[in-house]
């Protein structure tokens, strides 16, 4: 139960996390430090890919707000994509795809990173 | 078409352990689906249960683990109703207050979001905080 498995790998300058699972209370503290790690790396361009992601409660949220300024302030940004209907969803209802780039796929999401071609 | 529902009620008492959110989170998702829901709704009423139930071990119980949350799921024809009790500490409901999303949106910060997301979610969400328990209540309405 509350199972979640996350690969992160690198696309250029961008550094891909891709959660398998849920995301709430119970794993959400692998979540951040996944992602913690990535910016320890000093790596600030992050796409969270959510093809496998079933759901994400408010923990899994607070856990993104948590970084995006630290992110934004060093010239980085996080950035989805793949977002079920159901993810989607949560993000919408509370305004967060105003304050988050979402792609319907991750081709347009790293392009994005990149800049115009 | 819909299926018709008999009205019936049935309980479940899970320690007070976040491991057991996906537990509570499929059975509201199921229990929703049977009584008419389509997916999509299902799914929200699971989230919104989550963050019931997480609310309660974290906030009301200050993560202790060795409590107890109970829920029962009625299905009462018109309406899906989840109730969750618990021994902790309670709210009243003059004391919930939802952020502004658009607010939230132009000064992000860390949490406050689950009450939000369970209003949003449901039709009807109430608390109630008694001297020997205390409940939230969540109604989705099936018309």
């Amino acid at each position: 139960m509350g199972d979640l498995s996350i690969l992160v790998r690198e696309e250029g300058p961008v550094s891909v996390v891709e959660p398998k699972g849920f995301i709430n209370a119970h794993t959400v503290r692998q979540f951040e430090c996944a992602l913690e790690e990535v910016v320890q790396k000093e790596r600030y361009a992050i796409l969270l890919n959510c093809r496998h992601l079933s759901y994400i409660s408010s923990a899994g949220l607070g856990a993104i707000m948590g970084l995006i300024e630290t992110v934004r302030d060093r010239g980085g940004d996080i950035q989805l994509c793949n977002l079920q209907e159901n993810v989607y969803a949560i993000f919408d209802t509370l305004g967060f795809t105003q304050l988050y780039k979402v792609h319907p796929e991750e081709p347009e999401a790293l392009q994005s990173f990149l800049g115009p071609s | 078409m819909r299926a018709v529902v008999e009205q019936s009620e049935f309980r479940l008492v899970i320690p007070s352990q976040t491991r057991y959110l996906n537990l509570v989170t499929g059975l509201a998702k199921r229990a929703a689906l049977v009584s008419g829901l389509d997916d999509p709704t299902a799914a929200k009423v699971s989230i919104a249960v989550d963050e019931a139930v997480t609310n309660v071990i974290m906030h009301a119980y200050g993560g202790a683990d060795d409590k107890s949350v109970e829920l029962e799921i009625r299905f009462t024809g018109l309406a899906l109703e989840i109730h969750i009790w618990h021994t902790g500490h309670g709210i009243r409901q003059d004391q919930v207050h939802l952020p502004d999303p658009k607010e939230y949106v132009k000064h992000p910060r860390k949490g406050g979001l689950g009450l939000l997301l369970m209003s949003r979610f449901m039709d009807e969400v109430r608390f109630e905080d008694n001297a020997d328990r205390s409940e939230c209540c969540m109604i989705k309405k099936l018309a």
